[in-house]
């Protein structure tokens, strides 16, 4: 069994994010991590190949610093990595599939695909399905119970409403992920060790058959989340703190 | 007219508490302010609330012995007061110190002699027993991951440990100031938060009182300066204070971080606090089975002075505010994957960053001023906190001393009698007028 697991190395969402320009922020000292929801791909891709033997693939298209991300991979289990370089601090996802798709396909077909259902900085909520369609596969995402028989898979989702849905899909085919498959392992140091001395085959975009970067969609302008103000505390009877917050969401805040 | 008080105490985390608690015992009518919305939500909500004794100096030692006996009489020492949040809890451990090139053990296992406190050696053996996923391989000298070294096969052991029993840890420091107090409100004593003081007030020589940022002053004769990390800024709002002190005290940034217990091993109820000179970190046990490690200061770790303010508001960048930093993550949990080899260490990290409110020698300066009737409670350098309600006790003896038996606490310090162990402090090892002091460790282990 072969598995691909498409990850993407992402700032912590709990980091401190400077802009630097007009569309891009400083990421020399930004603290960057594996994109969480891609975690239980790898977790579920290496527990299938710990079962029924294969190897599992992570791959990434991004800059130097991806390679942490690609390490950690490593560490909970993946075999090796292939690390398509880029230069730029977001790719647009359609570009992004067009990478995977040709990396996978240069690397050899594999069973499936699993993916994050969407990573934490953009949240775009694309590659999955470019992704399988770049490759002719079936999709489905926010897959939270996974079942392997044979050449098919049976998904399961939460369609919302406490309902699931219950999917059956062919292999080989791309598989969005998210909380709820299974508890990611965390990894040992000697595991960590021993990723240090994974493979990695790191790879251009030109080595592709990719000859420059395109975007179908292109990022104009990023802006600082405004800042919260402290709460003020309206006093007085109830009737007065109505009246006086009413006041304020229509002059003040004109919002109503 | 500006509201008056006997006492005013800048500061209402666990030093501050405990200064006002014992004061309104003594009869004086205090009010803690606090720019924090309630107790201990400063740099004690950040504190690992760790209880040990060992120091590197007698009188280090001696104190923190005596701090134990109030912990483990918690209930007690609040002379039962209610608190509507539940009373903090002492989770009494005990405490191995690994011997090790890192700390000089052999100094506190004298100091221990001398004071008196209740110890163990154990053997490599006995610690295997007791600890089983320990590796006691000694990795000295203390490198970061960055450095190949980091990864040189060990291939001498350690030389066993000394125990103290009585150790542990609070397991919840903000809710142990906030227990505090309630017992001071019981005792008639008075607190304002979201209250940030912007200048103090002083005439011919003497405090006369605070003014807030709204603009409020508040009149006492009496101001003691518990800011924590904000202690240097208080000191330079006092009128010849911080040109006063000999010794100083600025913002150090720390990080500590949580790692999940190996599966087999049930840390949170079977584990001790332990201190590892030879890997530099120290840790104890979280509630979720986890290891809260933190960092003893080694030399090849780069220190982060930064503003108070700045680091709280989470302005400072990247390695100044108050998020972990990758680097630092892979240090400490490295560093103690060493000693536990089958410590998970998350792909996610997860800990706390917050400031000690470091001095010169990293030993506090629990002291008078330059400015009469000017009190300072500073400098705790990350190893205060299981002191606080001996310093509470001494701060308000001390200030008693000085404003109503006239006590010229410089050149007659003022001797303070330990409650349980009898010993007498000289209160003048803390002076803010002392030069460095060569004896301490430079570091958290104080």
């Amino acid at each position: 069994m072969k598995i691909f697991v498409c990850i993407k190395s992402v700032p912590d969402t709990a980091a401190t994010i400077k802009l630097s320009g007009e569309s891009s922020f400083e990421d020399s000292d930004c603290k960057f991590v594996i994109n969480p929801y891609d975690e239980y791909g790898i977790e579920e891709a290496v527990t299938l190949v710990e079962k029924n033997g294969g190897e599992v693939v992570v791959i990434t298209a991004g800059r130097a610093s991806a390679d942490g991300a690609l390490r950690s991979a490593m560490a909970i289990g993946a075999n090796r990595a292939i690390h398509v370089k880029t230069e730029e601090q977001f790719l647009d996802s359609s570009f992004t599939a067009k990478v995977l798709k040709a990396a996978i396909e240069r690397d050899g077909m594999p069973d499936i695909i699993f993916t994050g259902k969407n990573s934490v900085d953009t949240e775009g909520f694309q590659t999955p399905y470019r992704l399988a369609a770049e490759l002719g596969f079936p999709v489905v995402n926010e897959i939270s119970k996974l079942k392997i028989n044979g050449d098919k898979a049976v998904a399961e989702r939460e369609i919302g409403g406490g309902d699931r849905e219950v999917l059956e899909i062919s292999l080989p085919a791309v598989i969005g992920v998210t909380k709820g498959l299974n508890e990611p392992r965390y990894p040992k140091f000697p595991d960590i060790m021993k990723a240090k001395k994974k493979p990695v085959n790191l790879i251009t975009i030109s080595d592709l058959g990719i000859d420059e970067l395109f975007s179908k969609s292109r990022l104009v302008k990023l802006e600082s989340a405004p800042e919260r103000s402290g709460a003020k505390m309206i006093q007085g009877s109830v009737e007065a703190q109505v009246k006086e917050l009413i006041r304020i969401l229509k002059e003040d805040e004109k919002v109503l | 007219m500006n509201k008056k008080y006997d006492a005013i105490i800048i500061g209402a985390g666990v030093i501050g508490c405990p200064i006002a608690y014992e004061l309104c015992k003594m009869g004086y009518k205090t009010l803690n302010v606090d720019k924090n919305p309630d107790a201990g939500e400063g740099s004690t909500a950040g504190s690992c609330a760790i209880v040990r004794a060992h120091y590197s100096t007698a009188d280090g030692v001696a104190m923190a012995y005596e701090g134990f006996k109030y912990w483990l009489d918690w209930e007690n020492y609040l002379d039962h007061v209610k608190d509507e949040k539940g009373l903090a809890k002492y989770m009494n451990t005990g405490s191995l110190l690994l011997k090790s090139e890192g700390h000089d053990w052999k100094k506190v296992k004298k100091n221990y002699d001398e004071v008196g406190v209740k110890y163990e050696e154990w053997d490599n053996e006995k610690i295997k027993q007791m600890i089983p996923p320990i590796d006691l391989h000694k990795f000295w000298p203390v490198t970061r991951p960055e450095d190949p070294k980091f990864y040189d096969e060990p291939t001498e052991m350690l030389e066993g440990g000394i125990f103290c029993p009585e150790g542990g840890y609070m397991n919840d420091p903000a809710l142990s100031a906030h227990n505090i107090m309630r017992a001071t409100e019981a005792k008639g004593g008075q607190f304002i938060f979201n209250a940030e003081v912007v200048s103090i007030r002083s005439e011919n020589g003497r405090v006369v009182g605070i003014t807030l940022k709204d603009g409020t002053q508040i009149d006492s004769p009496i101001v003691v300066n518990v800011g924590g990390p904000h202690s240097f800024k208080v000191n330079k709002m006092a009128e010849g204070v911080w040109e006063g002190c000999n010794i100083k005290t600025k913002a150090l940034r720390h990080e500590v971080m949580y790692c999940p217990s190996p599966d087999d091993y049930d840390y949170l109820n079977k584990g001790y606090h332990m201190s590892d000179g030879d890997i530099a970190c120290y840790s104890r046990p979280e509630v979720g089975n986890t290891f809260l490690i933190g960092s003893e200061d080694p030399k090849c770790d780069p220190q982060e002075w930064v503003d108070p303010d700045e680091f709280y508001a989470g302005k400072g960048g990247p390695g100044r505010d108050n998020q972990l930093t990758e680097a630092q993550w892979k240090a400490q949990c490295y560093r103690w994957a060493k000693r536990i080899p089958t410590l998970p260490v998350p792909n996610q990290p997860k800990g706390v960053v917050d400031l000690y409110d470091c001095s010169d020698d990293w030993i506090p300066i629990y002291d008078k001023s330059d400015l009469n009737g000017f009190y300072m409670a500073v400098g705790t350098s990350g190893n205060q906190y299981k002191n606080a309600p001996v310093v509470g006790r001494m701060m308000a003896e001390l200030i008693n001393a000085c404003e109503r038996q006239g006590l010229e606490h410089d050149k007659t310090p003022f001797q303070f009698k330990y409650q349980y162990t009898g010993r007498v402090m000289n209160v003048g090892f803390f002076s803010r007028k002392r030069a460095i002091n060569k004896n301490s460790s430079f570091s958290v282990n104080g």
